[in-house]
Protein backbone atom coordinates (compact mmCIF):
# COMPACT_ATOMS: atom_id res chain seq x y z
CA UNK A 1 0.00 0.00 0.00
CA UNK A 2 3.03 2.01 -0.15
CA UNK A 3 2.92 5.53 -2.59
CA UNK A 4 5.87 5.43 -4.63
CA UNK A 5 8.93 7.47 -2.81
CA UNK A 6 9.09 10.78 -3.89
CA UNK A 7 12.15 12.19 -2.89
CA UNK A 8 12.12 15.71 -1.50
CA UNK A 9 15.37 17.64 -2.73
CA UNK A 10 16.18 21.60 -1.00
CA UNK A 11 18.01 23.56 -3.57
CA UNK A 12 20.01 26.25 -2.88
CA UNK A 13 19.90 28.83 -6.10
CA UNK A 14 22.32 31.80 -7.00
CA UNK A 15 20.36 34.15 -7.80
CA UNK A 16 22.03 35.36 -10.52
CA UNK A 17 22.67 32.56 -12.66
CA UNK A 18 20.66 29.07 -11.53
CA UNK A 19 17.73 30.95 -9.87
CA UNK A 20 17.44 32.64 -13.30
CA UNK A 21 17.76 29.61 -15.25
CA UNK A 22 15.53 28.00 -13.26
CA UNK A 23 12.82 30.98 -13.85
CA UNK A 24 13.50 30.11 -17.97
CA UNK A 25 13.17 26.62 -17.61
CA UNK A 26 9.75 27.51 -16.20
CA UNK A 27 9.02 30.37 -18.68
CA UNK A 28 9.76 27.94 -21.45
CA UNK A 29 7.94 25.57 -19.92
CA UNK A 30 10.54 22.59 -19.58
CA UNK A 31 9.48 19.63 -17.72
CA UNK A 32 11.36 19.23 -14.95
CA UNK A 33 10.63 16.57 -11.22
CA UNK A 34 8.62 18.66 -8.77
CA UNK A 35 10.98 17.41 -6.12
CA UNK A 36 12.91 20.76 -5.51
CA UNK A 37 12.06 23.09 -2.70
CA UNK A 38 13.81 26.35 -3.85
CA UNK A 39 16.11 28.70 -1.30
CA UNK A 40 17.39 31.26 -3.13
CA UNK A 41 20.41 32.94 -1.63
CA UNK A 42 22.29 36.39 -3.68
CA UNK A 43 25.44 33.53 -4.47
CA UNK A 44 26.01 30.20 -4.07
CA UNK A 45 28.93 30.75 -2.02
CA UNK A 46 26.85 32.04 0.68
CA UNK A 47 26.34 28.22 0.91
CA UNK A 48 28.01 27.30 4.58
CA UNK A 49 28.30 23.56 4.85
CA UNK A 50 26.86 23.70 7.50
CA UNK A 51 23.37 24.66 5.42
CA UNK A 52 23.64 20.81 3.97
CA UNK A 53 23.86 19.10 6.73
CA UNK A 54 20.47 21.21 8.52
CA UNK A 55 18.71 20.74 5.38
CA UNK A 56 19.65 16.77 5.96
CA UNK A 57 18.60 17.25 9.45
CA UNK A 58 15.42 19.05 8.64
CA UNK A 59 14.12 15.92 6.44
CA UNK A 60 15.59 16.17 2.72
CA UNK A 61 16.57 13.57 1.11
CA UNK A 62 19.25 15.16 -0.73
CA UNK A 63 20.70 18.92 -1.24
CA UNK A 64 21.30 20.42 -4.31
CA UNK A 65 23.51 23.32 -4.61
CA UNK A 66 23.88 25.57 -8.02
CA UNK A 67 25.15 28.77 -9.32
CA UNK B 1 32.45 21.35 -0.85
CA UNK B 2 35.15 18.73 -1.07
CA UNK B 3 35.06 18.48 2.63
CA UNK B 4 31.34 17.82 3.06
CA UNK B 5 31.82 15.27 0.01
CA UNK B 6 34.41 14.04 2.67
CA UNK B 7 32.43 13.89 5.77
CA UNK B 8 29.40 12.45 3.95
CA UNK B 9 31.52 9.37 2.68
CA UNK B 10 33.07 9.02 6.05
CA UNK B 11 29.84 9.18 8.25
CA UNK B 12 28.50 6.53 5.89
CA UNK B 13 25.57 9.15 4.58
CA UNK B 14 27.38 8.70 1.29
CA UNK B 15 28.27 12.37 -1.25
CA UNK B 16 25.87 11.22 -3.33
CA UNK B 17 23.05 12.97 -1.19
CA UNK B 18 24.79 16.36 -2.38
CA UNK B 19 25.44 18.08 -5.48
CA UNK B 20 26.76 21.26 -6.74
CA UNK B 21 26.46 21.87 -10.56
CA UNK B 22 26.84 25.31 -12.01
CA UNK B 23 24.39 26.56 -13.99
CA UNK B 24 24.26 29.81 -16.09
CA UNK B 25 21.24 32.86 -16.11
CA UNK B 26 20.87 31.38 -19.87
CA UNK B 27 20.91 27.57 -19.26
CA UNK B 28 16.79 26.64 -18.65
CA UNK B 29 17.88 23.35 -20.29
CA UNK B 30 20.78 22.61 -18.38
CA UNK B 31 18.87 23.22 -15.49
CA UNK B 32 15.95 21.09 -15.72
CA UNK B 33 18.02 18.39 -17.07
CA UNK B 34 20.42 18.84 -13.56
CA UNK B 35 17.03 18.45 -12.03
CA UNK B 36 15.71 15.71 -13.59
CA UNK B 37 19.18 13.66 -13.10
CA UNK B 38 19.43 14.81 -9.20
CA UNK B 39 16.05 13.64 -8.85
CA UNK B 40 15.80 10.16 -10.10
CA UNK B 41 19.67 10.02 -8.71
CA UNK B 42 18.04 10.54 -5.02
CA UNK B 43 15.15 8.03 -6.04
CA UNK B 44 17.76 4.94 -6.26
CA UNK B 45 19.18 6.34 -2.79
CA UNK B 46 15.30 5.87 -1.45
CA UNK B 47 14.46 8.09 1.14
CA UNK B 48 16.78 9.38 4.02
CA UNK B 49 16.73 7.53 7.25
CA UNK B 50 17.14 10.41 9.90
CA UNK B 51 17.37 8.03 12.87
CA UNK B 52 19.69 5.43 11.50
CA UNK B 53 22.41 8.30 10.63
CA UNK B 54 21.63 10.55 13.65
CA UNK B 55 24.52 10.36 15.13
CA UNK B 56 26.84 10.41 12.34
CA UNK B 57 24.67 13.37 11.11
CA UNK B 58 25.25 15.34 14.47
CA UNK B 59 29.40 14.17 14.31
CA UNK B 60 29.37 15.47 10.93
CA UNK B 61 27.96 19.07 12.06
CA UNK B 62 29.70 19.23 15.09
CA UNK B 63 32.68 18.52 12.82
CA UNK B 64 32.23 21.43 10.84
CA UNK B 65 31.95 23.62 13.49
CA UNK B 66 34.95 23.25 14.98
CA UNK B 67 37.72 25.64 15.10
CA UNK B 68 39.97 23.44 13.67
CA UNK B 69 38.23 22.67 10.47
CA UNK B 70 36.97 25.79 9.98
CA UNK B 71 40.30 27.35 10.42
CA UNK B 72 42.15 24.62 8.15
CA UNK B 73 39.35 25.64 5.40
CA UNK B 74 39.46 29.31 5.56
CA UNK B 75 43.83 29.60 5.45
CA UNK B 76 43.55 26.89 2.65
CA UNK B 77 44.94 29.98 -0.13
CA UNK B 78 47.04 31.16 2.67
CA UNK B 79 48.81 27.79 3.48
CA UNK B 80 48.81 26.45 -0.38
CA UNK B 81 49.52 29.94 -2.34
CA UNK B 82 51.56 32.01 0.10
CA UNK B 83 53.28 30.69 3.26
CA UNK B 84 52.72 30.18 6.93
CA UNK B 85 54.16 32.56 9.58
CA UNK B 86 57.47 30.21 9.82
CA UNK B 87 57.92 30.63 5.56
CA UNK B 88 56.62 27.24 4.60
CA UNK B 89 54.27 26.55 2.18
CA UNK B 90 52.45 23.80 1.74
CA UNK B 91 51.23 21.88 -2.20
CA UNK B 92 48.25 20.93 -2.95
CA UNK B 93 48.69 17.44 -1.56
CA UNK B 94 50.22 18.19 1.78
CA UNK B 95 47.50 20.06 2.55
CA UNK B 96 44.29 18.04 1.29
CA UNK B 97 46.52 14.99 3.82
CA UNK B 98 46.40 17.56 6.53
CA UNK B 99 42.86 18.22 5.89
CA UNK B 100 41.77 14.49 5.85
CA UNK B 101 43.51 13.75 9.00
CA UNK B 102 42.07 16.57 10.79
CA UNK B 103 38.76 15.84 9.57
CA UNK B 104 39.16 12.16 10.35
CA UNK B 105 40.10 12.96 13.67
CA UNK B 106 37.34 15.39 14.55
CA UNK B 107 34.96 13.37 13.22
CA UNK B 108 35.53 10.36 15.27
CA UNK B 109 35.61 12.59 18.61
CA UNK B 110 32.72 13.99 17.80
CA UNK B 111 31.03 11.01 17.54
CA UNK B 112 32.18 9.82 20.77
CA UNK B 113 31.15 12.74 21.95
CA UNK B 114 27.35 12.32 20.51
CA UNK B 115 27.28 8.60 21.90
CA UNK B 116 27.62 9.64 25.30
CA UNK B 117 25.72 12.96 25.48
CA UNK B 118 22.06 11.20 26.79
CA UNK B 119 23.33 8.53 29.14
CA UNK B 120 26.53 7.83 30.56
CA UNK B 121 28.12 4.64 28.97
CA UNK B 122 31.24 2.20 29.13
CA UNK B 123 33.96 2.30 26.06
CA UNK B 124 32.93 -1.15 25.09
CA UNK B 125 29.12 0.18 24.71
CA UNK B 126 30.27 2.88 22.67
CA UNK B 127 32.58 1.23 20.97
CA UNK B 128 29.90 -1.09 19.86
CA UNK B 129 27.12 1.66 19.34
CA UNK B 130 29.55 3.74 16.86
CA UNK B 131 32.05 1.13 15.31
CA UNK B 132 34.95 2.37 16.64
CA UNK B 133 37.77 0.29 17.87
CA UNK B 134 37.81 -0.03 21.85
CA UNK B 135 41.35 2.02 22.36
CA UNK B 136 40.83 4.55 19.51
CA UNK B 137 37.80 5.59 21.69
CA UNK B 138 39.30 5.10 25.08
CA UNK B 139 42.44 7.38 23.24
CA UNK B 140 38.80 10.00 22.81
CA UNK B 141 37.19 9.61 25.88
CA UNK B 142 40.72 10.48 27.52
CA UNK B 143 41.33 13.58 25.56
CA UNK B 144 37.54 14.59 25.86
CA UNK B 145 38.36 14.16 29.59
CA UNK B 146 41.13 16.38 29.86
CA UNK B 147 39.68 19.04 27.88
CA UNK B 148 36.64 19.33 30.62
CA UNK B 149 34.05 17.94 27.35
CA UNK B 150 33.54 14.74 29.79
CA UNK B 151 33.68 13.11 32.88
CA UNK B 152 33.48 9.72 34.81
CA UNK B 153 30.00 9.21 35.95
CA UNK B 154 29.36 5.86 37.97
CA UNK B 155 30.78 2.07 37.17
CA UNK B 156 29.96 -0.92 36.40
CA UNK B 157 31.59 -3.34 38.37
CA UNK B 158 34.93 -1.76 38.16
CA UNK B 159 34.51 -0.33 34.81
CA UNK B 160 34.28 3.40 34.56
CA UNK B 161 31.28 5.02 32.51
CA UNK B 162 31.51 8.28 30.80
CA UNK B 163 29.23 11.06 30.35
CA UNK B 164 29.12 14.03 27.91
CA UNK B 165 29.65 17.54 29.97
CA UNK B 166 27.36 20.24 28.64
CA UNK B 167 29.45 22.57 26.91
Amino acid sequence: MSEPFEPKILAFLCNWCAYAGADLAGVSRLQYPPAIRVIRVMCSGRVDPLYIVNGLKSGFDSVFVSG
Amino acid sequence: MHVVEYLLDLSGIGRNRMQLRWVSSAEGQLFADYVTQFSDLTRELGPFDLDQFKLPLAAVEQTLTSPRIRWLMGMSRQLTERENVYHEKLNEEEYTRLLHQAIEEEYEKALVLEAIKESPQLVREISGRIGLPKPRVSFWLSHLKNSGQAEIKGYDETTPKFVALAA
